[in-house]
């Protein structure tokens, strides 16, 4: 049985490895897709297998004691390095310090404080059903995207070498850092002793710092570093985590440990729970945080999908989700929801402001998760079990937009949503995905929305707290829906196809990889009894929750204590409503005409119109994105400064 | 109550919420005419007007625009049924909210300036409402026990006297669905005021008449939710006083205002309606009502 964990966690990194010295694609190729089918084989294994005890591996424990330092030592070797190449700037000092202060107490920790040196914990892995939900989305979403990047790294290199940017492939370290990257989430989700949990955690900065700076430009060099710093945040409140545990309240770094304890725990026992926290926002690039994962757009576009829907942020909701049955019913536990819930309202806004795709994706990913932390923070059985569903959905939809992104931006090379109006004309089948993925994270009947039902009910039975909450959420909600929506309208602008339209030639690592995902997030949404019902509700009582007071469900309908969504009828009725309608109506050709122009068009199917002195002009369009009022460089004023606020009260409220 | 006659009841408002919608636009357009000194058309105009925009040629600026106007009516028709079954109110208020979104994409997907800024405007009227009528969906549930429709029937006492509050922000946003002045950005609920008319100024024959179909049943399902405030006991007659009475308030508040601009709209919208609720939880939760 240990040999599926070994699976999850080594094997990916050591076809990482591999993959290092080799410069023929295909044979790169085929490493990827064969690891993919491992990772996705095992997972489901894994599933089938179920939680199983693993003893103590006091070889690994050494051996992860030493990694850990020698990745320490990484990261200040490339900050030094930065410095001798590009001089000083306050990244890479940030790099250094915040590198000293995390390795610092953790080396006081290890070799001092700790009876022992390695300090071992019983048992070694913490493997229940939400570690293996985790590890389902890694390896399967995760390993998806790692396929597809075959394709668009072949692509995007071609285009790079086209430009005069590249000359000699750096394909083999960015699938080691990609593969790297999977079996370090893996063990991150793994993990049971805190120091292991630290070790993977770096191990994933590290892989995300490598993906960023891929292309070397001296923007994605700034902006990896960026990230690595922000990241490193966390880190230094995951060391002081683990002091503050083994001398205080729980004389153990056994996770499970620090959750059982949690609640009963002496005092301070709180401040140990907001510093894991703290390291769970930055990973989730929480605000201020935000920014790293902004600025991670720099990187090939398979590094967003991964970092935004498998790996990276999820390890931050993850944590967060996690440890959240240790510091249930307590002031914090209400602060992290009213955090959550000023997070998904801020983004949100912020994303109605956006012309690039990426950024808006960004800003949607910041706000879901945020939504997710919301959840944590209520703390209720349903609170809880819509995170996960919300954490799996999210991860299918926003994997798919991700990729979708990749795919129209290989078409028009653009990332500007004002470039896209109109190309499901000559794209249909890549515009079509595309907006069912983004109705997907926005309408009935699909899995996001029935996470955000649940939420908004889950939200309405916590006390007076609740209405600050609630206002968040309805109005992050609606902000959300404008710039989807708009967005939608970008792609559909365009004037009647004269004709029949004629199909994208099909890509089968673009849309192959495209239409499994769609049909991840509609199968999904259609099974989602089962579903809550075979994975969410045992991690739910593993976790220590009632799961009768989350969902109950019968043949057709999820049932939360408050409510009830008939998910199988309004699937049927919306289907038929919208794919009747989609797949019978066709306008004749005779029935086109051209837009209204107050009657100076030129002539049907030409997009002018005449102006001044009958001269002819073309017809522009465009979309809205009221920058003046709802601009980063206005909202930043006020949106940073709350979210430090927001953490510093989170702190305070923790200590007393 | 039985699950035939819940059946039964939601093929009775697909069949009877246009009829009682094209009337009151009738009746709305009528008073209308009085207060500003016209005689006004006759009161079933709007089902002329309907039918013989059905009869019209088809014509098509834009791509994806048919199936919006469709997908418009068919999703606002299955949130009256969800309605009518009974369901959770949240669920019915996410599905009309999709319903409605299909109108500003409709809107977007022709490369048209006007019918552009339509899209957009609407867009924003939508951020204007969502927001309170979903939050108005909490007191509601808080005092009713529960989101389904059903438990409000079973809760026994009104609704109203308890939820005030709540019922003066859903006027709010009633009159910004129903695109009344001051809230009519997107486009007049009258179609006479004006020549280019904003969200839907490039649907025309009978996709135009699928949208105004959709337009009341959208009323409908709004003014019975207002009537949700009074169904028990005795007096729940006084649940379709209470619905026309917003009717009616609307009507008025139409008539003495002027189109006010977007940024005023989501002030107001934001500031008053969602406060208003916000307030009502807040009470509720502290006991106080």
């Amino acid at each position: 049985m240990s040999i599926l964990v070994g699976l999850a966690i080594l094997f990916p990194i050591i076809a990482g490895l591999v993959c290092l010295p080799i410069k023929n694609q295909k044979a790169r190729g085929g490493i990827v897709c064969l690891t993919a089918a491992v990772l996705i084989i095992n997972s489901i294994l894994f599933l089938r297998q179920g939680p199983f005890p693993i003893p103590p591996a006091p070889t690994w424990d050494s051996v992860i004691l030493v990694f850990n330092y020698v990745i320490l030592a990484i990261f200040l070797f490339v900050a030094i390095r930065d410095i001798a190449q590009r001089g000083i700037s306050r990244h890479n000092i940030l790099t250094i310090v915040l590198t000293l202060a995390a390795g610092i107490p953790l080396a006081i920790f290890e070799f001092s404080w700790a009876p022992h040196t390695p300090l071992e914990v019983t048992p070694a892995l913490y493997i229940d059903h939400l570690s293996i939900i985790m590890c389902l989305t890694i390896s399967i979403i995760g390993s998806l995207i790692c396929v597809y990047a075959i394709r668009y790294m072949k692509d995007h290199e071609e285009h790079r070498m086209h430009l005069g940017e590249l000359k000699e492939t750096t394909q083999p370290r960015f699938f080691f850092f990609m593969l790297m990257f999977l079996g370090a989430m893996n063990g991150l989700v793994f993990a049971n002793n805190l120091l292991w949990l630290g070790f993977f955690w770096e191990m994933t900065t590290l892989a995300c710092w490598g993906l960023i700076s891929h292309d070397r430009t001296p923007i994605a060099i700034t902006n990896a570093f960026r990230a690595f710093w922000m990241c490193l945040i966390g880190s230094v409140g995951f060391s002081l985590a683990i002091m503050l545990l083994w001398n205080g309240s729980s004389d153990s770094i056994s996770l499970m440990q620090v959750i059982n304890n949690g609640a009963s725990a002496g005092p301070l026992f709180l401040l140990p729970f907001a510093l894991l926290c703290l390291a769970g926002f930055t990973k989730a690039a929480q605000l201020p945080f935000q920014s790293w994962l902004l600025g991670a757009m720099v990187a090939p576009t398979p590094v967003s999908a991964l970092l935004h829907s498998s790996t990276m942020v999820n390890a931050g909701v993850y944590l967060v989700l996690r440890i959240a049955p240790g510091f249930q019913g307590t002031h914090l536990s209400t602060l992290i929801a009213i955090y959550g819930g000023a997070v998904f309202l801020a983004t949100a806004i912020l994303a109605i402001s956006q012309s690039e795709a990426k950024k808006v994706l960004a800003y949607s990913t910041i706000g879901n998760l945020g939504l997710i932390i919301l959840c944590a923070g209520i703390n209720t059985p349903l609170a809880i079990a819509v995170g996960i569903m919300l954490l799996i959905f999210h991860a299918i939809s926003k994997g798919l937009l991700f990729l979708c992104a990749g795919a129209i931006e290989h078409h028009i090379w653009s990332r500007n949503i004002e470039d896209m109006e109109g190309i499901a004309r000559n794209l249909p089948l890549l515009t079509g995905i595309t907006i069912a993925g983004m109705l997907s994270m926005l309408v009935a009947p699909f899995g996001v929305l029935i996470a955000k039902w649940g939420a908004m009910e889950a939200a309405s039975s916590i006390g007076v707290w609740s209405t600050l909450v609630l206002v968040l959420l309805m109005l992050g909600s609606g902000a959300t829906t404008v710039f989807w929506a708009k967005w939608i309208g970008r792609f559909l602008c365009h004037s009647p196809v004269p004709g029949s339209s004629k199909m994208e030639p099909f890509i089968p690592l673009y849309h192959g990889i495209l239409l499994m995902l769609i049909t991840f997030a509609v199968a999904f949404s259609i099974l989602i009894a089962p579903i809550y019902n075979s994975i969410v509700a045992p991690a739910l009582t593993e976790a220590g929750y009632n799961a009768a007071l989350a969902f109950t469900t019968g043949a057709w309908f999820l049932k939360s204590p408050m409510g009830i969504f008939a998910a199988w009828p309004i699937f049927i009725i919306i289907t038929l409503a919208l794919l009747i309608p989609a797949l019978t109506t066709r306008a004749k050709p005779e029935a086109s005409r051209s837009s209204y122009m107050c009657g100076e068009n030129v002539e049907i199917g030409v997009d002018e119109f005449v102006a001044v002195a009958d001269e002819r002009t073309e017809l522009k369009t465009g979309g809205f994105y009221i920058e003046n009022v709802l601009g980063e460089g206005n909202l930043n004023r006020f949106v940073v400064p709350v979210g430090i606020v927001l953490l510093v009260i989170l702190f305070i409220v923790a200590m007393i | 109550m039985s699950t035939g006659w819940l059946i039964g009841s939601a093929v009775i408002a697909v069949i009877v919420a246009p009829l009682i919608g094209g009337l009151l636009r009738g009746i709305d357009r009528k008073l209308t005419a009085h207060m500003q000194g016209r005689i006004g058309p006759p009161i079933i105009q709007p089902f002329y007007d309907v039918i013989k925009l059905f009869g019209k040629k088809p014509m098509v600026a834009g791509g994806a625009q048919l199936a919006f106007a469709y997908a418009y009516l068919a999703l606002i028709i299955t949130s009256v049924v969800f309605f009518a079954l009974r369901q959770d109110l949240m669920v019915v208020l996410f599905i009309l909210f999709f319903g409605s979104l299909c109108l500003p994409i409709g809107a977007l997907s022709v490369k048209s300036p006007y019918s552009q800024f339509g899209g957009h405007r609407e867009l924003l009227q939508f951020l204007a409402y969502e927001p309170i009528l979903l939050l108005a969906a909490i007191p509601i549930a808080l005092k009713a026990g529960g989101f389904p429709i059903a438990n409000i029937f079973e809760y026994g006492q009104p609704l109203l006297p308890h939820l005030w509050i709540t019922f003066i922000a859903l006027l709010i946003a009633l009159a910004i669905v129903m695109r009344k002045s001051p809230f009519d950005i997107s486009s007049s609920e009258h179609a006479h005021q004006e020549l280019v008319r904003g969200v839907v100024t490039e649907y025309s024959g009978p996709y135009l008449a699928l949208i105004e179909l959709g337009h009341w049943y959208e009323m409908v399902l709004l003014l019975s939710i207002l009537g949700l405030f009074w169904v028990t006991g005795s007096l729940w007659w006084l649940s379709i006083i209470i619905a026309l009475g917003s009717w009616f308030i609307m009507l008025i508040v139409d008539n003495i205002n002027a189109r006010l601009t977007w940024s005023w709209m989501l002030k107001f919208a934001w500031g008053a309606g969602v406060t208003l609720v916000a307030l009502n939880i807040l009470f509720i939760n502290l006991g106080w009502m």
